[in-house]
Order: C-alpha cells, then sequence, then structure tokens
C-alpha cells in the first residue's frame, strides 16, 4: 500500500477513533456510575443502551413525536430525550430489583452481594433482550438522518490524502462531549452531585451526615441508565440494530471502566475513548470477525494486567 | 470419602439409577420426534448444568463462560469427524480431553481474578472464540450422515437411542459430582466458596482446587457438548459458543438448587421443556419467548428462594435428620507431655515490622513463645495485635525481620503452607458453613493439613471431644450458639495436628460462665503439651489463663513477662488509661 | 435533652449492651469511657441509628429516636463523629465539611459557621482544596469534627477521636473540643483514653462488658481505683 493511501487510512481511523470514542466514553460513563460509585456489577447495561437505541427510534421515526423536528436536529434531540425515559425505567428497576440485592442491605457479606446482582442482572438482560425482539420485531432498524451519509472532508494533507469527517458522527460526538461536561458540572459543583460522590466513598458515614444513601444509589443507577441510553440514541444515528446489539457493547463497557479505573467517573470517559480507538484502529489491521475479538482480548489483558486502570484507586485482584 | 457419606452416597446412587430406569422407560413411549428431541436434551443441557454446579456451585467460582468447554466439546467432536472421519464414540471422548486442556488454558491466568472480574472475563472467553470461529469459516458446520453404519458413527434412526446415550452421560456426571461432593474435594470446594481466606488458614491450598474443579467442570460440559453437536446434527459458533448457552447451566442450576446433586437435575428438567413448548407453540408470534421465561425465572428464583428449589423445598418438607452419634476417637489422648513450661522456645520473632503507607503497623516487634506456654498478647486498640498474627500466619507479607518455628522460617510463604508447618489460626470473626454439620467444619482443618481420610476423621473426632463438642458432632454449624462456634474454630485449628495455635479473641462477646468453659478447654489443651500464642481483650479471663504477657501499643512492644507484673508496670497502665491517669493518682 | 433508657443490644448472638441507661442535658460534657469490648461504639452506633436495639428507648428532646431512620437523625441536630474517622477521602476538605452541612440547619448559616470551623482549625481552611484521604490521621480527625459542627447541632456525637493518634496530636484534638463545649455545644464524648476524657467532661460512665458499672460526676469518677481495675481486668479480686 502506498504512503499515501496508509496516511489517509491512518488519519481516517483516528478520526473515527476520536468520534466514536466520545460516544463509547460518554457510554462508559453511565456504567462507570453503577459499577464504580455504587460497586453494582450490571449485566444488563448493554440493554439499557438498546433501550435509548430504540427510545429515540420511536420518539424521532413514523408518527414519532419529533417528527416535526425535521431529520437533521431530530434525531439528535431523541437521543437527548431517550435519558430521561431510561432513567425513570432504570429507576424502577432499581426500586423492585436491583436495590434488593445491593446498597446498605448487602454491604457487610462476603462478595458485597455481587454474585446476586450479576444473577438479577442477567435475568433482566434476557428479559429485555428476548422481550426486545417481542416488541420491536427481529428487522434491525436505524434512526435515519441525512447527516450519516455526508461528512466534511479535511484536506488534501500530503497529497490526496483526506479526512472524510462523518456529520452525523461529529454531532453525536460534539453531543456526546456535552453531555459528559454537564455530568461533570453536576458531580463537581452542584450539592447533589458532592452527596452522590459521597455516599459513594463511605456509605455509613454518609448517612451520619443525614444523607439518605439509598436514595442517592437509586439516582446514581437511574443516572447511568439515562446516561448510557443517551450515547444509546446517538449511535442510533449511524448503527442498525436490533434488540441484541447490547450484548456487543457490554465487553466494551467493562473495558473501558476498568481502564479508566473503577471509581472514577471521568476515567471512565478516557477509558471508552481509548477503547474505541482501538477499535477503530484495529480496522486497518484486522479482519471484520475479529475485530470484536480483539476488543474481548482487550478487556482480558486489561483485567489480568492491570485491573486499577489508569486513574483508579482500588484493585480486586487475587 | 467424608464421615458419614457412605450411606449418603448409596441412596443418591440408588435415586439416580431410578430416575434414569424410569425416564428411559417414559421416553420408550413417547412416539413423537419432537417430544423424543426434548427428552434427550433434557439430560445433555442437565450434565452441562451439573459440570457448572462443581465450579460454580460448591466451588463458588461463578462462571458466566462455560460455553467455551461446551463449545470445545462440541467442535471437537464434529471436526474429528469431518475431517478424520472419527466415530464420535471416541470423538467425544477427545472433545473430554480437549475440555480439560482448554480449562487449564483458561484457568491459569483467570484464577488470579476474583467475583465479578472472574465472572466477567470468563464470559469473554467463549465470546472471543466465537468470533476466531467465525473468522476461521467455521460458520456452520454439518455432520456428516453415515447411513451405512449409523450406529458405529452414533447416529440413529430411532430417536430414543439418543436419549439412552444422553442419560448415561447424566449419570456418569452426576456420580462424578457425587463423588466429588463426598470426598474432601468437594468439601474444600465448599470451604473455599464460603471463605476462601479462612479456607487457606486451614490449609487448603485455594488455587489447586480450584484448577481441579475447573477441568472436572471444562470435561463434562465438553462432553454434553460433543453430545449435543452429535444429537443436532450441525453446530454453528453460536448454538455452541453464545451467551444463551453460557447463560443454560447458570439458570438451570440456580433455579434448581446451587452445590446439590439434584439442583441442575430439576432445572433442566423444568425449564428446557417449558421452554421448548413455549417455542413450538407461541415461538411464532413470541419469539424469543425462550429467553424472557429464563431471565424471569432466574430473577424470581434468586429474590424468593435464592438457594434454588432444592434447598427450598428440603427445608420447608423434611426434617433434619437427627445426627448420627459420633464414634470414640480410636486412640487415647497422645501421651502426656511434660505440663510445665519448658524455657524451649518453639516460635522465635525478631525484629518484625508491617507498614501501610505511612502507617507502622507492626515496629520491630519481637519476643518469643515457649513450647507449652500459653502467651497472651494484649494491647490498646488498634496496637496491631491481629496484624501481627496475619504476619505470622501468611496472610500478609512481612516488611522487614524474621519469625522462625522450631527453628524453619514462617515468613515468605502462603497460608495454606504455613498451616503445613503446624500452625494453626482462628479468626477474630467466625466463619462456619451454616448448612454443614459441625463434623465437617472442623474436618476442614484435617484435610488441610494433609491428612489421609482415616486420619483426619480421627483427628477431628479427637478434636470435638478435647472440645468437648462431641455431642453436638452431626449439627448444621447455623445451628450452634456462639460458645460452640468458638470452640468449633479452635476444633478446626486442631484437627490440623499443630505445634502452635493462634488464637484471635476467642473469648469475644461470651459470657461469664461460657468464658470459664473456653478456659477449661484451653488448660486441657496447654496441659496436653500445646503451645498457645492467644490475643484478648478480656483481661480478667487472661489473667487466669496466661503465663506470660507481651504487650504491644502502637505496633511496638511495649513490656512483657509475668502477668501480674505486666499489669503493675507503669508504661503497660499509661497505655491503657492514659499519662494523665497515672499523674493523677500519683497527685 | 438526650435520654437512653435500658438499652440492649445484641447481634450475631453477642449481648453488646444490657440494660444501659445515660442521660446528657443541654450543655453538659458528659463522657463514656471503658476498657476495649466494653460496648462503647455499640452505643454510639445504636444512638446514630446504624445499629438497632433489641430493647430500651432513647429520647431526643422528647422525640423517639428509634423510630427515625439514621439519615433522618442527623437531621434532627445530632451529628457524629464516627470512630475511625470516616472522611471521605475522595472530596476535598471544604466538600468534606459541606457535606456536613447536608442538613437544612446547616445550610443556614453557612459562611459563619464555615468561618467558626477554621477558626477552630485553621490547618483545614489551608488544605481546602485538598483531598481528605491525603490528610494525616489527625488532621482527618479535625476534618471530621469540622464536619460534625457544620450542621450547628444541638449534640455534638464523638466516638474515640483518640484511637490510632499519637498522643501530642491527641492532646490538641481534645483541647479543641473542650473549647467547642465552652461555646456552649452539648458533648457526648465515648473514649477509652480515660484521665483526658473524664476531666474535660461534667459526668462520666464506665461501660465494661455491656454495663455501666460506674457513673458519676468527674472528681468522684477520677479519685475511684475501680476505674483502673476495670481497664486492667482485677475487679475480680
Amino acid at each position: 500500500m502506498d504512503l499515501e493511501a496508509l496516511i489517509e487510512s491512518v488519519l481516517n481511523a483516528l478520526t473515527a477513533g476520536i468520534t466514536i470514542g466520545c460516544i463509547y466514553g460518554l457510554m462508559c460513563i453511565g456504567l462507570g456510575l453503577i459499577f464504580g460509585i455504587m460497586k453494582v456489577v450490571n449485566f444488563a447495561q448493554g440493554e439499557l443502551l438498546m433501550l435509548g437505541m430504540f427510545a429515540s427510534f420511536y420518539l424521532v421515526t413514523g408518527g414519532g413525536v419529533l417528527a416535526f423536528l425535521g431529520p437533521y436536529i431530530g434525531p439528535f434531540v431523541g437521543a437527548l430525550l431517550a435519558g430521561p425515559i431510561v432513567f425513570v425505567f432504570g429507576a424502577f428497576l432499581h426500586k423492585f430489583l436491583i436495590s434488593r440485592v445491593s446498597g446498605l442491605r448487602t454491604a457487610g457479606s462476603i462478595d458485597d452481594g455481587h454474585f446476586g446482582q450479576l444473577i438479577v442482572t442477567l435475568g433482566i438482560s434476557l428479559i429485555l433482550q428476548n422481550g426486545g425482539m417481542i416488541v420491536f420485531g427481529t428487522i434491525p432498524v436505524t434512526v435515519r438522518t441525512p447527516l450519516s451519509s455526508s461528512a466534511f472532508l479535511i484536506g488534501p494533507i500530503y497529497g490526496d490524502a483526506t479526512i472524510f469527517l462523518n456529520k452525523a458522527k461529529l454531532v453525536a460526538c460534539v453531543v456526546a462531549i456535552i453531555t459528559a461536561l454537564v455530568l461533570y458540572f453536576m458531580l463537581e459543583f452542584t450539592r447533589i452531585g458532592k452527596a452522590l460522590r459521597a455516599a459513594a466513598d463511605n456509605p455509613t458515614a454518609a448517612t451520619y451526615m443525614g444523607i439518605d444513601v439509598d436514595k442517592y444509589y437509586r439516582m446514581a443507577f437511574a443516572l447511568g441508565s439515562g446516561i448510557t441510553a443517551i450515547a444509546g440514541g446517538l449511535m442510533a444515528t449511524y448503527l442498525s440494530f436490533g434488540s441484541f446489539v447490547g450484548f456487543d457493547y457490554v465487553i466494551i463497557m467493562y473495558s473501558g471502566v476498568v481502564l479508566g479505573g473503577i471509581g472514577s467517573i471521568m476515567g471512565a470517559f478516557w477509558g471508552g475513548m481509548t477503547v474505541g480507538m482501538v477499535q477503530q484502529m484495529s480496522t486497518l489491521v484486522l479482519p471484520p470477525q475479529l475485530q470484536n475479538a480483539a476488543i474481548f482480548i482487550v478487556f482480558l489483558l486489561i483485567v489480568m494486567l492491570r485491573p486499577q486502570g489508569l486513574f483508579g484507586r482500588s484493585a480486586e485482584r487475587a | 470419602m467424608r464421615i458419614g457419606t457412605a450411606e449418603k452416597l448409596r441412596r443418591d446412587l440408588t435415586i439416580l439409577f431410578g430416575i434414569a430406569v424410569i425416564y428411559l422407560g417414559v421416553s420408550w413411549f413417547v412416539p413423537n420426534s419432537y417430544y423424543q428431541l426434548i427428552l434427550t436434551l433434557v439430560p445433555i443441557w442437565a450434565a452441562f448444568g451439573v459440570s457448572w454446579n462443581i465450579l460454580s456451585g460448591y466451588g463458588g467460582q461463578l462462571s458466566f463462560g462455560h460455553a467455551s468447554f461446551f463449545g470445545v466439546g462440541g467442535y471437537c467432536t464434529t471436526l474429528a469427524l469431518v475431517y478424520w472421519g472419527l466415530t464420535p464414540w471416541l470423538g467425544i471422548p477427545l472433545g473430554v480431553v480437549m475440555g480439560a486442556i482448554a480449562a487449564i488454558i483458561i484457568g491459569t491466568p483467570t484464577f488470579r481474578l476474583r467475583g465479578h472480574y472472574f465472572a466477567l472475563a470468563m464470559l469473554a472467553y467463549p465470546l472471543a472464540i466465537l468470533y476466531f470461529m467465525e473468522y476461521f469459516g467455521f460458520q456452520e458446520v454439518s455432520l456428516p450422515m453415515h447411513r451405512e453404519h449409523p450406529v458405529f458413527y452414533l447416529q440413529f434412526t430411532d430417536p430414543r437411542y439418543y436419549t439412552l446415550v444422553a442419560v448415561f452421560l447424566l449419570v456418569v456426571s452426576v456420580i462424578t459430582c457425587s463423588l466429588v461432593e463426598n470426598s474432601r474435594f468437594g468439601l474444600a470446594l465448599l470451604a473455599i466458596r464460603q471463605n476462601e481466606l479462612a479456607a487457606e488458614a486451614a490449609g487448603i491450598d485455594a488455587r489447586t482446587w480450584k484448577m481441579r474443579a475447573l477441568m472436572v467442570s471444562g470435561m463434562i460440559a465438553a462432553g454434553a457438548g460433543g453430545l449435543y453437536a452429535c444429537v443436532q446434527l450441525v453446530v454453528t459458533p453460536d448454538s455452541v459458543f453464545g451467551l444463551l448457552v453460557s447463560a443454560q447451566p447458570v439458570v438451570m442450576t440456580l433455579f434448581g438448587g446451587v452445590a446439590s446433586l439434584w439442583g441442575p437435575v430439576i432445572g433442566a428438567a423444568v425449564l428446557v421443556p417449558l421452554s421448548k413448548l413455549l417455542d413450538a407453540y407461541a415461538g411464532d408470534y413470541l419469539r424469543g419467548i425462550q429467553g424472557v421465561v429464563y431471565g424471569a425465572a432466574v430473577i424470581a428464583i434468586i429474590l424468593a428462594a435464592p438457594d434454588g428449589l432444592f434447598w427450598t423445598i428440603r427445608d420447608r418438607f423434611f426434617k433434619p435428620r437427627l445426627p448420627a452419634p459420633l464414634p470414640a476417637p480410636s486412640q487415647v489422648a497422645n501421651a502426656a507431655v511434660a505440663s510445665e513450661v519448658t524455657d524451649a522456645a518453639l516460635m522465635i520473632v525478631g525484629d518484625l515490622s508491617k507498614s501501610f503507607g505511612g502507617l507502622r503497623a507492626v515496629s520491630n516487634v519481637s519476643f518469643t513463645i515457649n513450647a507449652g506456654e500459653i502467651l497472651g498478647i494484649i494491647g490498646p486498640n488498634g496496637a496491631g495485635k491481629t496484624t501481627l498474627f496475619n504476619l505470622l500466619n501468611g496472610v500478609l507479607p512481612a516488611d522487614g525481620g524474621t519469625a522462625t518455628l522450631a527453628g524453619v522460617s514462617m515468613l515468605g510463604k502462603k497460608v495454606h503452607q504455613v498451616c503445613h508447618m503446624g500452625v494453626g489460626r482462628t479468626f477474630q470473626v467466625v466463619r462456619s458453613f451454616p448448612r454443614l454439620p459441625l463434623i465437617d467444619n472442623v474436618i476442614v482443618g484435617a484435610y488441610g493439613a494433609g491428612l489421609s481420610d482415616q486420619a483426619a476423621a480421627d483427628e477431628a473426632i479427637r478434636a470435638l471431644h478435647r472440645t468437648g463438642l462431641a455431642a453436638q458432632a452431626g449439627m448444621p454449624a447455623g445451628q450452634l450458639s456462639n460458645k460452640q462456634l468458638r470452640l468449633m474454630e479452635l476444633a478446626r485449628a486442631l484437627a490440623g495436628r499443630p505445634r502452635l495455635l493462634l488464637l484471635d479473641e476467642t473469648l469475644a462477646g461470651l459470657g461469664r460462665e461460657e468464658c470459664d468453659d473456653v478456659l477449661n478447654v484451653l488448660h486441657r489443651l496447654r496441659q496436653e503439651g500445646m503451645t498457645i500464642g492467644i490475643i484478648e481483650h478480656t483481661m480478667h479471663a487472661m489473667l487466669r489463663i496466661a503465663d506470660r504477657f507481651v504487650v504491644l501499643d502502637h505496633g511496638a512492644v511495649l513490656a512483657s513477662g509475668k502477668p501480674r507484673d505486666v499489669v503493675e508496670d507503669r508504661s503497660v497502665i499509661e497505655a491503657y488509661l492514659g499519662k494523665k491517669w497515672l499523674a493523677k493518682q500519683h497527685a | 435533652m438526650l435520654e437512653v433508657a435500658n438499652l440492649s443490644v445484641s447481634y450475631g448472638g453477642l449481648r453488646a449492651l444490657t440494660d444501659v441507661s445515660l442521660s446528657v442535658s443541654e450543655g453538659q460534657f458528659v463522657t463514656v469511657v471503658g476498657p476495649n469490648g466494653a460496648g462503647k461504639s455499640t452505643l454510639f452506633k445504636t444512638i446514630s441509628g446504624v445499629v438497632r436495639p433489641t430493647e430500651g428507648t432513647i429520647t431526643f428532646q422528647g422525640e423517639d429516636l428509634l423510630a427515625m431512620s439514621a439519615a433522618k437523625r442527623a437531621h434532627r441536630g445530632i451529628a457524629h463523629v464516627p470512630e475511625g474517622r470516616q472522611v471521605f477521602k475522595t472530596l476535598t476538605v471544604l466538600e468534606n465539611l459541606e457535606m456536613g452541612a447536608y442538613p437544612k440547619a446547616g445550610r443556614l448559616h453557612w459562611s459563619r459557621t464555615l468561618e467558626r470551623i477554621h477558626t477552630l482549625f485553621p490547618i483545614l481552611a489551608e488544605r481546602s482544596r485538598q483531598m481528605a484521604g491525603t490528610l494525616s490521621g489527625g488532621e482527618q480527625q479535625m476534618v471530621a469534627i469540622g464536619r460534625g459542627l457544620a450542621c450547628a447541632p444541638k449534640l455534638l456525637m464523638l466516638d474515640e477521636p483518640s484511637m490510632g493518634l499519637a498522643p501530642a496530636v491527641t492532646d490538641t484534638i481534645f483541647e479543641r473540643i473542650s473549647q467547642i463545649h465552652a461555646d456552649g455545644v452539648t458533648i457526648l464524648l465515648v473514649e477509652q483514653r480515660v484521665a483526658e476524657a473524664l476531666e474535660l467532661s461534667d459526668h462520666g460512665y464506665v461501660l465494661e462488658t455491656g454495663h455501666v458499672v460506674l457513673q458519676g460526676p468527674y472528681e468522684i469518677l477520677l479519685a475511684d481505683d475501680r476505674v483502673r481495675k476495670s481497664y486492667l481486668g482485677l475487679t475480680e479480686e
């Protein structure tokens, strides 16, 4: 392959990596809130992503509520609105199911209740995946926007090498970054955000301060669900998806969160970004079937070699 | 075999053969080939569930990726037939061997992880393999039909024969599981599951046992996978490596009863027909109903009956059997050793240190424990006493210093290795295996010290007699009182024939009389020549039992010597009550 | 103000407290001392709501505390400085103090309260932006106490503030606690270090294996040799 084409491939992979990486980052923040803050192992996080995609889909297409916004703005507003919808869903999930196997109730037990969490969320995952197939059908869909088939051209750089910046992905990336920043500000500077961090840091002490830890855990779970759903809604603009799409992304999310370091929410963002980059760069060297396998290998490597991640505080190694 | 299991083994095997015969009898009369298929699949999935149960049920190592082994077996059998013409009668055993190899390859790196990391990592393997399989072009591999000699190739025109083979596979699996359950293997797994640290302290090499469990588990799963391929006559990556395949044994065993022989069988018997029938009747307009049913079943079970149907039913309807009377110890107590305290040092600690970050938890601690004496280790809260024991016992690595037992270094060793040296340890928080009878809780200590089955049984019985617990030998540990639990920990440590006992707050939370009972046991042990180091806060008890004291404060040795002297020592009083107190007394 | 009557607590088969009664009047400084394992922390945790008693009552300003969850008790004006400090390690010093002011009472005159805390513990003002987990033990104790003061409490409860601290640092801490009391805050102190604790207080209780074995004004307790015996195990003689 000549140098120009190589450079073009690499640059495009990099750009795709960054744009998709930001969206993955947002997705991982959602899991970071749940896994990192609440220390709850949520097997169904991929399904929350999927619900976000479908929520956005139904809001925007057909006789959807947002049809009036047109195909340029609609899909992205739909993605954002998917957040609150899944937020509420997550709150219910927590209230009726997750809270029974997590939080102060299981804080003293040998494995912090992880066994129960894994099983319950496995069950939820199965129900959502298969139930989703029943409700949403088996034909893959997508949230169409003309932006996904047009791109900004940057260049030519170095001869004829040009970078194609897909517009839909770019907008999605920007929305993802803004959402992440909003979340960051909320956590850092508002009273609720600080209380959330306090409850995660030391639930007993937080209770002494008068913080209702159960309520905040529910909020964290719902927030984590909603954030991941927004990421899903954004991904819906350039992917086609069915009810089983979530399962591909569970490993990506865990890789990102572990890489970024458990307990660091913003670390999860960088972790997700890195995983996105790895995935896009792997398209340069690996055939399509193996690209997904590459993610799993990366996950295994991270968990074996550096479980505390880049920004993390604690590790759970033998 | 473990004590008291011979009868259980016989009973279980009888039930097993009975069920198998009845099942085959019923299946003989089922004409419809779709129902026959279900009848064939139930034992195959049940065997898969049994395999998962060994590692994740008994052993507590939750695996979400058992499809790795199932798929290895499936593909191995299939590819051997396709490329080498190897009959599945040999191909399935070959798959079983591959399953064992896969277990070693997967287990070696992955057992370094714990808890949910382990489960997630296990999840990743079959999914990665799945993608590799697709890449290598093994999208859909059909088993070639051999119409000339079908039976030779494990292909039957009459589907009932498949059921026969499947039941045979299940019987073999259940027998294996039963042998595991009733031997020290099973006990080791249960101990590891309940509290790996306490199991290690009792001398169990967790790493080795977990690997063995994974190998047995992988072998059975591969066998099930191989047979599955023969029945379905086609394998695809998703059908044997997919997520739903990994979920099957988990759901089935959880539903039916974790860590029980019959759990996976019950689970398979209920869930497989249920989902297949639902699929058949409602599958057209409710595609995916199988997954929904599994998901709902799993959630319902974990919330309502977290141990599974088997245990819930057994606890509700079957009264616990009366504990069998304990046989007398087969040896009289070992020859009486001199009951005075000797000056021969058994354990010598020199300049032992440990820091956590900036905090010196143990600071240049030196002392000795003489053979046959009881040394009391006391000091205000946070003085570093338990940390000291953790260093001696192998739970924590020391930063510096020495500790020797009869001249051999105790440092730099793993917990079970220190135990093998002859050090028994009890912990501040008692860990028992509540469902197991007391004798099993105790015999773990003997297994951990490497004793043979007979010797272990003897030591366990002796230990129970020495601690006065003989009458409760058959009682589930969950029903024991606090004092009895503390004595159990002591018995467990004794069963390993230790030369030195390290006891951590054995008297905590006991009332006056209970305290006296335990102290009497310790007296007797000392008379028999046992050497004991004991951490305690209950001062008046310590004054009665200890030959000498070592006082720790802020991680360093403050004073040591005869109890009366130490208690009157000014620096000790100051440590407990504060400098100003002393000043006031003399003001 | 605070009335504990006939409190008994058991958990896991252990009898931690048996028939314990004590009372704290407004403006008082009450200390509970006792050797390790006496049940002091259990008492503290029961009053704050983390542990439930099997028998007995606890009332605060006439209200039944047992009817409230642990989180709600903080909103009533009871502040806790728990054993081992339990600061929020990943939050800054200032954020820790802000968390102390989570109840509405705390937010009311926040800047004034914050100033008072900074006057008492100037080092907290210096290290405002530092993560609490990186502070020394003594500094963390100051954060914990400051956090307790942040909600302008009616009753400040401290559980073994001297634990794990060097003697010199402990002296400083006790000095400040005394100052806080002088400012008008009612204090309930649970401590292992007898002399310092009793000296500062108006009234003291001695706990041993879950029972109150001795109580009275501090001069009487200080002179009583039974206190020493209860710590060093010679009560049986």
